[in-house]
Order: structure tokens, then C-alpha cells, then sequence
């Protein structure tokens, strides 16, 4: 009332490129109801007009009030400043004409870029727009620019009023200087012009932060699954908790309407920081592969401390308090950082650049923040340091995302390899266990085999023997000294293992000489005169020798030969011996067969057990032929 | 006169060989052992020309007397008298020292030309046995690189070589003497050359084994 024209300054905002020389007329109209009054419209292009007055005056009335006088204050109108400890609400009035905007039918706007924490604009006495409720839980507007369309119809040729009624809290209130309570400056022109601004602005407030609380969120609820799944990545687990609790926090900047209490949200949310120091505290330890007993329960203890001293300080001196913590938090955070970069740069990792580079770049964008809100400077750096500090996490969550994945293809390739040795061992095992049963079996075999023939050779073979030589019958003797021969060959048999067909000849040949030799006849053996490489089983080469013996027996016994000769020959893979003497051959029996006295019989069926023949030819003044024929190779099989 | 060691285990077998003994040894003093035992001791006390050994005895073998003979009495003539015929028996005997081997069972006037053969330096040799003895020889002679200086190299010359691929063949031994054109008397030397190399060179292996057994243990 009492004041004068007040003198104010307007300056031009809008897209044309209209000379800044334009000044523009302001009228004041003093006494009633108008403190401060501008033009928007007019000739020119269509300009917006910044506000940097108004008149303002406490209270709750449901319209400007008509007393107290109002005082003229300039916007923005920071409450912390111009009436520290005020609550609100706070009556705004501007006066404003728009000649000639009929005429161009342009629709006018009125647009605030930061009001806290809400507020309702009237246009002459008309209520135009209402950001939410207006008492407790009072609608969260702190962060959202306000657009409102001015009605055409609304708008007087002469001087318009402008009410705006903010209902908000006292600094010492909260805990942010971005949620204490205030007016920025006005502007108003055509809709047009400030809604590109109000867009811009929104995004950057609003649409920013809800995609960083998407992004933090969705990243760090996987990472916290990640690390909880693997505790030795415990760090994933505590990253994933601090990209969660960010984007908690973060949802503070868009969320509106919350169910509680101004108090009881502040007191929530700086609840909420130690927690998160100490998820990134303690990711940063784990990153760095260190653990502290005494963190692991200071920090949680924190988590107590602070949310009670808050509520025990009373919401009065919330902002004091939470002011001091949020410093306390930010070195510890820091000291955490810089021993992290320190571990790392001594051990010489290869991430250490990077790591360095990001978490700098998110302490600088702490620091920002901290300054902007606690020394209350405002500037767009501390849009851009809001927004670093999140894009800084994705990018450190994406790195251990890589690590991770990295880790897990070194793994999955260590562990196919390891499956592979552990193929190999196993084949290795069974094919060394097969082999060992294999030899077991054959040891035993073996070892009964020589029990065997132990015995047979201590017991019967001692008994025969006695025999042999106490026996008075020549007869009995000889046949003894057979047995004796016959179950030496039998021990053989059981024991003896596969023979080379040239050595056989050999014992052959010795045996066969050196008999005739003694009993008197004459001896020709031949044999091939070829390398021979066949094999005889042990079965083979002693059912060999026993009809060889017995041929030889019967020559030296019955033939009365003078000459016998013994021809071996490989003949289409048989082996074929043929004894032939010249005596004076078998005797007919009376139906035309061959006397079996002369073993003839045991001959040829040991021959037909080994698969082959034995042939016996006689006759008077042609002596005996005996022709056995033996397949080789089935003969070496049959063992 | 003549003392002879005479060690076999059946009491039949014992006393009919002692009567053969007597008969090719007219007048020699026999000293009858039927265990390793009796027979170790007889040796540590009375000098003998000739040893008729079993291989298989209730206390042992009697591998270990002829081992013991070769040890304390080496002009002592040590000859197995076995029913094993096979040379996985026979073979130890011979390169623990045995100059020949006699088969129990045969007549006992083959035993006794056998006998008077072996004392008169005339071992016999079986076609298994003189494979065993060319084998063994042959392995020997193969690259042992390890120990050319500590192990005495005894080798078989050509001849002998070549009588004991004869033999392996089933020839006789006059017979090799009429393909050879050697006298009966030079085959019977080469086949004596032949155990006593064979003696030789198991013993200077048993005793290089010792040597690295005691190495080892040190």
C-alpha cells in the first residue's frame, strides 16, 4: 500500500530473433490491487515476459487476502531467505495486461519453473489450476516445472491479476534445499513459446529421473540376485543394493503424491542414505577383495544412528542434522573410494583407469550436488552432476556385468576342460581296471595252474617214479615211466604257453633221433627248410608229441624196421607229419580193419580233437605210413 | 676216492640211486641228504666231487644247494636229478651252477651212460634249454648302456653260438660234430664253455643286483 511504483525489469524470452534494445512498457498500477503489473502482448512477435516481482503475502485465506498488506518481493523468492522458518501459505500476486490479444487469438500460459511444494493459480479470482493437495500430505510439486493456459476469456483488456497461493515447508524442515519451500520467477506469454521450455525443463526434472530409477533398478535388482546367488561375488550383491536404494531415492524427484507426512517421508528418506553408504562402502571394500569385521557392524549400526538421531532432533531441525550426516556419509563413502583406487592401483590392475575415472567423476558429481543444495546454489551443473552420478553406476555396473561374464566363460571353459581330463581319467581308470581284472584273472589262473601241477608232479609224479624203479616187471616200469611222460606232457598242457612251431620241431626232432637213434633205426628227418613263423597252442603241441611218441613207440616196438623217416611240411596252411618206416607193417585183423593194439585209435582221435586227420596206410614189404595232418591256424587257436 | 652228496627226499628213489651211484662210482663215499637243511650242512662240513641234487624238496629247493656248492666248493660237480623236464625247472639250476641234469624216470642204464657222460665233461642239452641259453645270452647282449664297466661282458663266441642254434634245432650233439666237423670231444667242450658262461654271467648279474639292492637301501 504504502509502496510506490515499484521499478521492475522484464526481460524477453522467446524464439525470434527480436532485438534485445526492445524494452517493454510496464505498468504499475499503484494502489489496489495490482503491486506489479506487465504487458505481454503486443505489435511484436509474440515474446514471453519473465517475472521478477510480486507482491506476496502470508496466509490461508481461499483468495488473496485483502489484509495483511501485501509486500512486493522478488522472485524467485527463496522462504529460507525471505522468511526463514515460514510454512507457508504464501499469496504471490501479479499483474499483467495483454492488449490486442483477441485480436490475434493467441492463447497465453503461464509457466513456473520451480515452485515448492504446491500451489493454486487464480486469474482474476478464477481458479485456474491446483497441483495437488494442498495440506498435509501435501502434493510433491518441488521438481516439477508448472505449465498452466491462461483462458482467453479469463483475460481483460486492462490489467489482469495473477494470484498464486504456495503452501510449503521450511527449510529447517527438510532435508534437501530443492524441497524447501519457494517461488522461482514467472513467465508469462503465449503458450506456444513456453511450452518447449516446460518440456525441456520436465524432462530434464522428471522424465530423467524416472528412466535412471527404471535403469538403477532393473540393473540393480539383477545384480543383487547375481551376487546373493554367488556369495563369493558378495560385491555384486551390495552394488545391486546401492543401484536400488538410488533409485529409491531418485523416485523422490518425480514421485508426487506420497500417503505420509512431509516429516515422516523426509525422515524415511534420510533413513535411507546410510544404507546406502553402506551398500557402496562395502562394495567398494569387496570390489577391492578386503573385509572389516568392524565395518561389517559399524555400518549397519549407522543405519540405526541415523534414522534416530533424526527422530529424536525433532522434524525442526531435520535439514541441521541431516546436513551433517549426509557430509559424515559422503567422506566415509569417499575415504571407501580412495582406498579402493588405492588397492587397485598398487596391484596394478588393469581396470584401475577406468574404475578411477568413473568413481571421480561421481565424487565430482556428489560434490556438486552437495554444494548446490547446501550453499543453495542453483545451476544447470547440478542438473548434469544428478544425472552423472547414476549414469556413472550403470557404467560401473556394466563393467562388473563384463567381469562377470568374462569370469563365468573362463569358468565354463575351465570347467569343460576339467570335464575332459575327468573323461579322460575315467577312461583311463576303467581301461587300467579292465586290464587289472584282466591280469588278476589270468594270475590266478595262472598260479592254480602251477598249484596243479606242483601236485601232480610231487605226488603222482613221486609215486610213479617209485614205480619205476622199485617194480619188478619190466612191463609195469615202462608203463609207469609212459604215465610219468604222459602226465608231464598233461602239466604242460595246462601250464605251457603257446609254442613257436620251429622250436617245437626242434624238441621234436631231438626227441623222435635220439629214440630211434638208441633203439637202433635209422633216422631221417626232414623238415622245411623255410623261415617258419606259426605258433602251436600248448593243447597242439602236446597232443602233437603224444602221437608222434606213440608212431616212434610203435616203430621202435612192432615194425622191426631198419629205417624210419619223419617228414614235417607246411601243405595249404596244415601242418603235416608223415612217419614212415620201412618194417614190417600192421597186421590185418579178421574184418580188414588195422589192429587198434597199436594205439591207432588215441591217435586219430587226438587228432580229430585238434581238427584233423590222422591217416594210417600199411601193407607187407611197404612198412606204415602214418600222415597226420593238422590245420595250423585252428589248431593255434584251440587253446 | 670219491665223496658224492646225494640229495633227494623219497627214501625209494634215494637208496636206488645211491646203488646206481655205486655202481658208476665203484667205491665212493655217499653222503645221503632228503632235505636242503641236512643237505647245506653236509656241504659246510665234508668236501665232495660230485652232487646229485633234487630241484623239488619238502624244506626248499634244491637250487639253493647247488648255489651253496658253486659258493664254497667250486670243483665240485653239481648235477640235478629231476622229474622236470622243462626248462622253466631246469634253467635256474643250470645258472646257479648245475653242470647237467638227469631225468629220474628214465631206465636206469640211460641214467647210467648219462652220468658217466656228465663226469667225464659231457653235460647234456636239450633243445627248450639251449633256446633258454641263446635268449638269455641274446638279451644280455642288447644295449645295456647303464653298465658296460661294472658288469665282467661274457659273451658266447660264434661256435658256441652256433651249437646251441643246432642244438635248438633238434640236432644231437654227434650230429653237430659231423655237420661241424668237430671231434665229439670239442662239442663237449663247447657245451661246457657254454653252462659255465652261463654260471659266470648269472652270478656277476646276481652280484651287480646286490650291489644297486644295497645302493637302494642305503
Amino acid at each position: 500500500m504504502q509502496r510506490a511504483c515499484h521499478p521492475l525489469t522484464a526481460r524477453r524470452r522467446g524464439h525470434g530473433p527480436v532485438g534485445a534494445s526492445l524494452t517493454w512498457l510496464l505498468q504499475c498500477v499503484l494502489p489496489l490491487l495490482m503491486g506489479l503489473q506487465v504487458s505481454v502482448a503486443g505489435a511484436q512477435p509474440p515474446q514471453s515476459v519473465r517475472v521478477h516481482a510480486a507482491q506476496a503475502v502470508v496466509s490461508d485465506s481461499v483468495s488473496f487476502p485483502a489484509a495483511p498488506a501485501p509486500q512486493v518481493v522478488d522472485l524467485p523468492d527463496d522462504w529460507s531467505l525471505s522468511r526463514p522458518g515460514s510454512n507457508g501459505p504464501v499469496w504471490y500476486r501479479v499483474g499483467f495486461t495483454a492488449p490486442g490479444l483477441a485480436e490475434r487469438g493467441e492463447l497465453l500460459a503461464l509457466y513456473i519453473e520451480h515452485v515448492c511444494t504446491n500451489l493454486e493459480v487464480y486469474l482474476n479470482g478464477q481458479l485456474l489450476h491446483r497441483g495437488g493437495r494442498m495440506h498435509e500430505p501435501i502434493t510433491q510439486n518441488c521438481n516439477h516445472p508448472q505449465l498452466i493456459s491462461l483462458p482467453a476469456g479469463l483475460i481483460t483488456e486492462g490489467t489482469n491479476a495473477l494470484d498464486i497461493k504456495v503452501v510449503g515447508h521450511a527449510l529447517a524442515r527438510v532435508s534437501s534445499r530443492q524441497r524447501a519451500g519457494g517461488l522461482s520467477a514467472l513467465d508469462i506469454g503465449p503458450l506456444s513459446v513456453l511450452e518447449p521450455v516446460y518440456a525441456r525443463q520436465r524432462a530434464l526434472n522428471v522424465t530423467v529421473p524416472q528412466a535412471v530409477s527404471a535403469t538403477l533398478l532393473l540393473m540393480g535388482s539383477f545384480m543383487f540376485v547375481l551376487g546373493w546367488m554367488n556369495r563369493r561375488e558378495s560385491h555384486l550383491a551390495y552394488f545391486g543394493a546401492l543401484s536400488v536404494g538410488w533409485a529409491i531415492v531418485e523416485s523422490r524427484l518425480w514421485l508426487r503424491d506420497l500417503p505420509i507426512d512431509n516429516a515422516v517421508s523426509e525422515l524415511l528418506l534420510c533413513a535411507m542414505l546410510p544404507l546406502l553408504a553402506m551398500a557402496c562402502i562395502q562394495f567398494l571394500l569387496r570390489y577391492a577383495q578386503y573385509r572389516s569385521r568392524l565395518l561389517d557392524i559399524a555400518l549397519p549400526l549407522q543405519c540405526l544412528v541415523v534414522p534416530a538421531s533424526l527422530l529424536l532432533a525433532g522434524p525442526e531441525r531435520l535439514n541441521l542434522l541431516a546436513s551433517f550426516w549426509y557430509a559424515m556419509l559422503a567422506l566415509q563413502t569417499l575415504a571407501a573410494a580412495a582406498f579402493y583406487l588405492r588397492t587397485q592401483y598398487h596391484s596394478r590392475t588393469r581396470s584401475f583407469w577406468p574404475m578411477a575415472l568413473l568413481l571421480g567423476i561421481a565424487c565430482v558429481a556428489l560434490l556438486v550436488e552437495y554444494l548446490s543444495q547446501h550453499l543453495g546454489v542453483r545451476s544447470p551443473w547440478s542438473h548434469v552432476a544428478r544425472i552423472a552420478t547414476p549414469v556413472m553406476m550403470v557404467l560401473v555396473g556394466l563393467r562388473l556385468l563384463q567381469q562377470q561374464g568374462r569370469a563365468l566363460q573362463v569358468a565354463e571353459q575351465s570347467n569343460a576342460q576339467l570335464e575332459q581330463r575327468i573323461r579322460e581319467a575315467t577312461t583311463e581308470i576303467e581301461r587300467n581296471f579292465a586290464q587289472l581284472a584282466e591280469l588278476r584273472v589270468e594270475k590266478v589262473t595262472e598260479r592254480e595252474r602251477k598249484r596243479i601241477a606242483a601236485d601232480l608232479h610231487d605226488d603222482l609224479g613221486a609215486k610213479l617214479l617209485t614205480i619205476v624203479h622199485t617194480s619188478e616187471s619190466e612191463r609195469i616200469s615202462t608203463l609207469a615211466r609212459e604215465a610219468l611222460e604222459e602226465m608231464r606232457l598233461s602239466v604242460r598242457g595246462l601250464t605251457g604257453k603257446p609254442v613257436q612251431l620251429i622250436d617245437a620241431l626242434g624238441d621234436w626232432r631231438a626227441e623222435v633221433v635220439s629214440r630211434l637213434r638208441q633203439a637202433g633205426i635209422e633216422a631221417d628227418w626232414q623238415t622245411p627248410a623255410d623261415e617258419l613263423t606259426q605258433t602251436l597252442s600248448a593243447r597242439a603241441f602236446v597232443q602233437t608229441t603224444r602221437i608222434l611218441r606213440e608212431s616212434v613207440s610203435n616203430v621202435i616196438k612192432h615194425s622191426s624196421a631198419t629205417h624210419c623217416s619223419v617228414g614235417c611240411s607246411i601243405v595249404d596252411g596244415d601242418l603235416q607229419v608223415v612217419v614212415h618206416d620201412n618194417g614190417k607193417g600192421i597186421p590185418m585183423e579178421v574184418d580188414g580193419r588195422l589192429d587198434r593194439g597199436h594205439g591207432m585209435s588215441s591217435m586219430k582221435q587226438r587228432a580229430k580233437q585238434l581238427q584233423g586227420q590222422c591217416l594210417v596206410e600199411s601193407g607187407p614189404g611197404y612198412g606204415t605210413v602214418i600222415r597226420l595232418t593238422l590245420p595250423l591256424n585252428r589248431a593255434t587257436e584251440a587253446a | 676216492m670219491m665223496n658224492i652228496l646225494l640229495l633227494e627226499d623219497l627214501p625209494q628213489i634215494r637208496a636206488w640211486l645211491s646203488s646206481l651211484v655205486m655202481q658208476v662210482f665203484p667205491g665212493a663215499q655217499i653222503a645221503e641228504a632228503a632235505r636242503v637243511h641236512d643237505a647245506l650242512g653236509l656241504v659246510s662240513a665234508i668236501k665232495f666231487d660230485l652232487a646229485l641234487v633234487d630241484l623239488g624238496l619238502p624244506d626248499g629247493s634244491g637250487v639253493d644247494v647247488v648255489t651253496a656248492l658253486r659258493e664254497h666248493q667250486p670243483e665240485t660237480q653239481s648235477v640235478v636229478v629231476t622229474i622236470h623236464d622243462d626248462d622253466e625247472h631246469l634253467f635256474p639250476a643250470l645258472q646257479a651252477g648245475a653242470f647237467g641234469y638227469i631225468l629220474k624216470e628214465q631206465a636206469r642204464e640211460l641214467i647210467v651212460e648219462q652220468l658217466q657222460r656228465i663226469s667225464q665233461g659231457e653235460p647234456p642239452l636239450s633243445p627248450s634249454i639251449a633256446r633258454r641259453v641263446m635268449a638269455y645270452f641274446t638279451a644280455k647282449a642288447k644295449p645295456q648302456a647303464a653298465s658296460p664297466s661294472t658288469m665282467p661282458l661274457v659273451s658266447l663266441t660264434d661256435r658256441e653260438t652256433e651249437v646251441l642254434l643246432r642244438v635248438a634245432k633238434g640236432y644231437t650233439l654227434p650230429e653237430i660234430g659231423l655237420q661241424l666237423s668237430l671231434s665229439r670231444h670239442t662239442i663237449a667242450d663247447y657245451v661246457k664253455q657254454i653252462y659255465r658262461k652261463l654260471n659266470v654271467s648269472s652270478r656277476a648279474e646276481a652280484a651287480l643286483e646286490a650291489q644297486r639292492m644295497g645302493l637302494f637301501g642305503r
